[in-house]
């Protein structure tokens, strides 16, 4: 077990007023067996009465609406969990072994899947899970800005470079081209000065952690803020909003300490 | 005597007479629908045929039942598929035909409506076949659409047929709008009833209109509402907000909530399934129910009334194979040239091919697209439905012609007395679709 | 239902000014052909009060364009496109019997263009009109949305009696059954008159001196009556 302090910002600023603005949080770390939140503190400027909801997902949803003009939204998140590897989470949905619509694989994908055949074959799910992890890892690099939010497996793939969303959605249509079920991770790591991705894949039972950005499994220095097939269903703000804007300009900076 | 047949001196002349101020005064009042011509929008009147319909009552009695039967264990279905899944588990249905159905929608697991019902008004599709038996050739739960038009004619139908409403005992139809308003203040959260349309260019417009006038609800495009403290608002001109209670929406669930579904959508309302899966908004019908009208799933329906309701079902499927068992897969491809090929991953007429269209080489290429795909396709028999008289240039002729039996749900499940009987002008055609040129008629269930 | 929205209003206000439109353009039309039947002033007379300039070439092309030409801004049947634009986005408010005058009142004004007497075709015209106007009377139960259809109404009339140089008594008594209108409207709402531009109107069209000589600028305030102030 390891007590952690963290923190997480985002300004989100636009060039003209904007008003009539609807958004969903997705930013509340959940609490599970692998992570007790000790404390959490939401702030959000223009300060705004909000709602906290669930999802299907099980996810911490903060919604809100900001009636009038303004230009930008700050929200942060700051407070204390312990985190603990030995344990595992049991919250299964079917619908995680099923591609979605980001990790649709293409048949790139499905080809790279076919030259790993004989490494897989009789290799146990965490095994497979790694070695895939680990082949990927010498043809897919990590770089910034060549791929987007929007971003599919498929169209990453074909860059050969992205960042961990791309890491993870690639993995996640891997797997379950073969079969593991597996979900989307959206979270806060030591390792990252914003938010990091990773994933789970769900073995005898349990559901078991992996980052394939860093080509590792998952210790007690990541915290979960949402889980979901794919990108989509975690992303972190999700915004309407009515006024002439043309730019939004998104300021991330993300904090995690040892706790004492 | 046949009891589908009208009784005493009335025969269809007196309607028949009447059948150009019927279509006249359906014109006056708006009776179209919009379609997009190379990219120009246009209003295209709905062809009423005069001769009705008659379905006697003992006859009646039986679909009722069976539809009853169906929209119910429909219901459970949905209420088990976005909770335990039992059925699933206990291997009724492949889970494959759950999850890869674009139907699906994750985002809805876990929300109950209230008394569990999914499919508040569901648009059931029927045939009859020329052995008499009434055969189900879908289901329709996400936004059907039609009831308004038999709904208006009977008004009009009455008029021009005195005679045979006199002697028949015809139901009267025109309680549509106290069902849907029943309906929709059944799952009412508090606040007023309003009917989300996308707006005058949608091809149902008139209908949405028409429902909304009638049941004495608001007519809304999405951007007169918002969500605010997790309830529905209309704005109003005043700056002031009037809370919805029900919103009986006729756009599609991928367009319903920007921030839970597509992201790109400009005609849903953020935060509306925050407002849904808090209880503060009810929804007509529930987001998800195309995981039920998927035409895979259509074979397993009879199974859903074995497996919830333990009866056998009343009303029969078009007989339906999936090339996915392999019992099916061997008769599918010895039976091809004879068989209609569905593509489940399709929505409305598309992806529906007749074996008997095609030569040999094509049925060559889906043989082999049924072999590597065998999840895709359903195959069915051709039924030969009957032919239903209508009035073309002064003469009768024969035509295929559907039922769109209307079914609504809330405290209790109750059949619409009437239908929308849709038609074909072509007479070698099957395909009754509005937008293909076909027409409609008014639907008369006799009461004795 | 007692909830207008900002569009609502908005239809409303103009189906009242449209519907109209067609009216008393009809009966401006009608007007100027008697008139013109005694060989005393010409269609050039009619163009004048609107500043349009005379592209006709005879009082024949003038009267058809002016009721027939959809794509003529001026004509009868461009105003009644308009005013079934509005109708049908309101069917739930105004009832589907009012609207389907407005189906009537595009049929007959496309019978008359193939007849062999415009004037005795168009007859029926003013009736379906009437017609539409009892419907919205009867049919509508909210006082407040009523009173947005006729707000329309009234300022329409007026505008046009105001650039036709209608006589001062008519004017003045139309101006009256406005302000009743505008009495009526709430507070905060888009249709609650602009009190700087309806005191100019009240100068200018309570004394018969200053109307005669001011109407122009009574069209100018007119215009701007709901303007937020």
């Amino acid at each position: 077990m390891k007590k952690i302090n963290f923190y997480f910002s985002t300004k989100l600023t636009f060039d003209d007023y904007v008003h009539e603005h609807s958004f969903a949080l997705r930013v509340i770390p959940p609490e599970t067996p692998t992570q007790h939140i000790v404390s959490c503190e939401l702030s959000i400027s223009p300060i705004t009465a909000v709602d906290h909801n669930t999802d299907a997902f099980g996810n911490n949803v903060t919604a809100g609406y900001i009636k009038g003009d303004h230009r930008f939204l700050d929200f942060e998140i700051k407070g204390t969990a312990e985190t603990d590897c030995t344990r595992h989470r049991t919250d299964y949905m079917p619908c995680y072994l099923y591609q979605s619509a980001f990790t649709k694989p293409s048949a790139a994908l499905a080809s790279f899947l076919e030259t790993l055949s004989d490494d897989l074959s009789e290799a146990s799910v965490s095994e497979r899970v790694q070695t895939i992890s680990s082949k990927l890892s010498d043809v897919f690099r990590y770089q910034k800005d060549v791929t987007t939010s929007h971003t599919t497996a498929a169209e990453a793939f074909e860059t050969s470079a992205g960042v961990c969303q791309d890491f993870s959605h690639i993995m996640l249509s891997l797997l379950r081209l073969n079969h593991i079920p597996c979900r989307y991770i959206a979270g806060l790591a030591f390792c990252d000065g914003e938010t990091h991705s990773w994933i789970e894949y769900f073995e005898d039972g349990v559901w078991k952690s992996f980052d394939p950005a860093n080509d590792r499994p998952v210790n007690e220095d990541y915290l979960v803020l949402s889980q979901g097939r794919d990108f989509a269903d975690c992303a972190i703000d999700r915004g309407v909003m009515f006024g002439s804007y043309t730019r939004q300009l998104t300021l991330v900076r993300s904090v995690m300490q040892q706790g004492y | 005597m046949n009891e589908n047949v009208l009784r005493g001196s009335a025969d269809f002349t007196e309607a028949i007479g009447n059948a150009k101020e019927i279509n006249e005064l359906l014109r006056r009042y708006g009776v179209k629908f919009g379609i997009y011509k190379n990219g120009v929008f246009k209003e295209q009147f709905f062809p009423f045929d005069p001769i009705p319909r008659v379905i006697g009552a003992e006859q009646f009695a039986a679909i009722e039942k069976g539809l009853i039967q169906r929209v119910d264990a429909l219901n459970q279905f949905l209420y088990d598929i976005y909770h335990d899944k039992k059925i699933v588990k206990d291997g009724k249905i492949p889970e494959d035909f759950i999850y890869i159905s674009s139907g699906y929608l994750a985002q809805c697991e876990g929300i109950t409506p209230r008394n569990k019902i999914y499919s508040h008004i569901s648009g059931i599709d029927l045939v009859q076949g020329k052995d008499g038996e009434w055969y189900i050739l879908e289901d329709n739960l996400r936004i059907p659409s039609g009831a308004s038009y038999p709904l208006i004619a009977r008004e009009l139908t009455r008029i021009a047929s005195p005679e045979a409403f006199r002697s028949n005992n015809i139901v009267d139809n025109r309680n549509y709008p106290d069902l849907l308003r029943e309906t929709m203040d059944y799952v009412n959260c508090g606040g007023v009833r309003a009917i989300l349309t996308p707006g005058r260019y949608n091809a149902a417009y008139f209908e949405h209109s028409y429902l909304a006038e009638n049941t004495d609800s608001l007519l809304v495009r999405s951007d007169e509402l918002f969500v605010e403290n997790n309830m529905l608002w209309h704005k109003t001109y005043s700056g002031q907000k009037t809370r919805i209670g029900v919103l009986y929406r006729r756009i599609s669930d991928e367009y319903l909530d920007p921030l839970t579904f597509l992201p790109e959508s400009l005609i849903g309302i953020p935060n509306l399934m925050e407002a849904y899966r808090s209880g503060n908004v009810g929804i007509i019908n529930a987001p998800g129910n195309g995981v039920a009208d998927d035409k895979g799933i259509y074979y397993f329906v009879p199974k859903m009334i074995e497996y919830y309701l333990g009866e056998d079902p009343i009303l029969r499927n078009a007989p339906t194979y999936l090339p996915f068992y392999k019992a099916d897969m061997s008769y599918v491809l010895d039976n091809l040239d004879r068989l209609v090929i569905k593509d489940v991953a399709e929505a409305g007429g598309y992806g529906v091919v007749f074996g008997s269209d095609l030569d040999s080489e094509k049925l060559a290429g889906l043989k082999d697209m049924i072999l590597s795909q065998p999840r895709r396709f359903i195959a069915q028999d051709v039924i030969d439905f009957v032919d239903l008289p209508i009035l073309d240039n002064g003469e009768t002729v024969m035509r295929k012609a559907d039922l769109r039996a209307f079914v609504l749900s809330g405290k209790t499940t109750r059949v619409w007395a009437s239908g929308l009987t849709r038609f074909s002008r072509n007479p070698d055609s099957f395909v009754v679709n509005s937008s293909q040129g076909g027409g409609f008629k008014d639907t008369w269930v006799r009461s004795q | 239902m007692g909830t207008i929205s900002i569009e609502h209003g908005n239809n409303l206000y103009w189906l009242g000014r449209y519907t109209e439109r067609v009216f008393t353009t009809l009966k401006a039309l009608q007007e100027t052909y008697d008139k013109m039947l005694d060989g005393g002033i010409g269609y050039q007379e009619y163009l004048g009060y609107f500043d349009l300039p005379d592209i006709y070439n005879d009082s024949k092309s003038f009267f058809r364009s002016f009721l027939f030409d959809k794509d003529n801004f001026s004509s009868v049947a461009y105003s009644l496109e308009r005013a079934y634009d509005n109708g049908i986005v309101l069917r739930e408010d105004i009832s589907s019997g009012a609207f389907s005058f407005l189906q009537i009142a595009k049929d007959t004004l496309k019978g008359a263009k193939g007849s062999e007497n415009t004037r005795f075709a168009l007859l029926p015209l003013e009736d379906v009109l009437y017609g539409f106007w009892g419907c919205i009377a009867d049919n509508i139960y909210d006082e407040e949305t009523k009173n947005i259809i006729y707000c329309g109404k009234s300022t329409e009339r007026l505008d046009l009696y105001l650039r036709m140089k209608y006589p001062y008594e008519e004017v003045h008594k139309e101006f009256e059954r406005l302000c009743i209108r505008l009495g009526r409207v709430p507070k905060n709402t888009p249709y609650r008159y602009n009190t700087r531009f309806l005191s100019d109107l009240v100068e200018i069209i309570g004394e018969e001196n200053e109307y005669d000589l001011k109407s122009g600028a009574a069209v100018a305030s007119l215009e701007r009556l709901f303007e937020s102030a």
